[in-house]
């Protein structure tokens, strides 16, 4: 695509320009950089020529973006991908895309797809779009430029529970309960994130056979902190590796990848406790 | 492409001085195509284009031959010099009442971002490389007929943009490399000292994608509205 300064250069003959730019040769768009105020009629051109129109100011000169509106989107299935296999190839795939292509993922696993668009910020991505066709759950993607990242004081306003015992560790397993309960006690937001032997305690009827002396059993904690608003993923490898599905899980729990997890843990406003 | 067919018609339907020029920037020696020799005497890029037209000399020119330091720094032969692109110079020469006034002007002329070994002229009938530019130096009335021509196609306008200094490197080569279409300058006070460009000359500089159908077009005008 051509970039093209044109500094100086007033309305309307920096239009005029860029018409005669389109015409001959740039039907697919131009980026153009222009003087201040030099971008009026720019933006009856691009519907002239069906194309897209974004302005960016940058100090004294304006950067007109007139695009052809259908880009073409690559497609990526990561169906049958293991856990973390689709984080992975999609990862990959957008390091090499230059700013502005988009990609679709698409994946008969709609966890794997939701993974992915969570994740999609930290790899220097936009999500365009979310769905399902058919059989299959997508999300289309867009490269965007990576952000400079500014040192700021974060408010910890969040609490990530990871949990890697399971309905073995009785202490452990109601320690995960107990400490949500006393965070969103306090205002916080929860996250809990069960994975190795953690994902047993999301398994249907597993939770209902423990029992602490002192409080109710592990299943009804579990219960009264999902209904409380705390988010519950279930790691997806954890799981599969103990032949678990989504449909064994309880009600309220989710199953979710290493994307997820390694997103939740580079939050900053995320306090972590680790079992 | 082989342009002497073309030139032929072109001179036979605007009565031409001189040859269309053709001009390529290089990024390497390698790029030199055989029998161009290194230009014999320093001197501007204008000069060069004016030699190339009128007495069909032909060969490059690199940041040693190029004398006008202005014209090789916007088409990347070298770094523009900091009194040009402060806009010091022209200030003092009296273009600009305040260097920030030259300034604005300078910051606004064409420049090339990539960095170049040479610059190659070659009268265009006899070039044997693909210009990158077509410099054209006209009439009014030549110029008018080129832009019908070139119009008549497609419709439209042509914007020109020029400001009276850097205009046969920038306004009629860089401009057009970059952007794909023609432009049209007036001149500046070198070329019309040092390169003697004429009183009631004005200078194109075309897109060679172009030439063909300005020929056609051309051609259709003299049979609709006789010779020029």
């Amino acid at each position: 695509m051509k970039s093209i300064k044109a500094l100086g250069i007033k309305a309307p003959n920096s239009a005029i320009l860029a018409e005669n730019i389109i015409k001959n040769g740039a039907e697919d768009g131009i980026i153009i950089m222009l003087s201040a105020g030099a971008e009026e009629g720019f933006k009856s051109i691009a519907k002239k020529y069906g194309l897209t129109y974004e302005i960016e100011n940058k100090n004294s000169v304006v950067v007109v973006r007139m695009i052809k509106s259908e880009i073409e989107i690559e497609e990526l299935d990561v169906t049958g991908e293991t856990c973390p296999g689709p984080i992975i190839l999609v990862g990959d795939r957008l390091s090499s895309m230059a700013v502005g292509d988009r990609i679709k993922v698409t994946s008969k696993s709609c966890e794997a797809i939701e993974d992915i668009a969570i994740s999609t910020p930290q790899m220097s991505g936009k999500v365009i779009d979310q769905g399902t066709e058919g059989d299959k759950s997508y999300v289309v993607i867009e490269k965007t430029e990576k952000k400079v990242e500014v040192a700021a004081a974060v408010n910890r306003d969040k609490v990530l529970v990871v949990q890697s015992n399971g309905i073995g560790n009785a202490e452990r397993a109601y320690a995960t309960f107990i400490f949500s309960k006393a965070a969103l006690s306090m205002g916080k937001m929860v996250t809990v994130f069960l994975l190795m032997d953690g994902v047993s305690i999301a398994k249907k009827g597993n939770a209902a056979t423990v029992k602490h002396p002192a409080f109710d059993k592990l299943d009804k904690l579990m219960k009264e902190v999902i209904d409380n608003g705390v988010q519950v993923y279930v790691c997806e490898l954890s799981a599969e590796f103990r032949g678990m599905k989504q449909a064994d899980l309880v009600d309220g729990t989710k199953m979710a990848g290493a994307a997820t997890y390694v997103t939740l843990l580079s939050d900053p406003a995320y306090a972590v406790v680790n079992f | 492409m082989v342009y002497e067919e073309m030139v032929k018609e072109l001179n036979k339907l605007l009565g031409l001085k001189g040859s269309p020029v053709a001009v390529k920037l290089i990024k390497s020696a390698d790029e030199i195509p055989k029998s161009y020799p290194k230009m014999s005497k320093k001197k501007r890029h204008c000069e060069f284009i004016q030699d190339t037209r009128l007495e069909g000399k032909k060969g490059y020119a690199t940041a040693q031959e190029h004398l006008c330091k202005g014209g090789a720094g916007v088409m990347g032969i070298e770094p523009l010099p900091e009194s040009v692109a402060s806009g010091k110079m022209y200030h003092q020469l009296g273009n600009y009442e305040t260097t920030e006034g030259a300034l604005e002007t300078v910051n606004a002329v064409p420049k090339l971002e990539e960095k170049y070994y040479a610059s190659i002229y070659s009268p265009l009938e006899s070039a044997k490389f693909e210009p990158d530019v077509i410099v054209i130096l006209l009439t009014p009335k030549q110029a008018l007929r080129v832009s019908q021509a070139y119009l008549r196609a497609k419709g439209g306008r042509i914007s020109s943009d020029y400001s009276g200094i850097q205009s046969l490197c920038a306004d009629a080569v860089v401009a057009v490399a970059e952007r794909g279409v023609p432009n049209m300058t007036l001149g500046c006070s070198g070329s019309r000292k040092y390169a003697e460009i004429a009183d009631e000359e004005v200078i194109m500089g075309i897109p060679p994608k172009n030439l063909a159908e300005i020929v056609d077009a051309l051609e259709t005008f003299k049979e609709k509205w006789g010779e020029l």
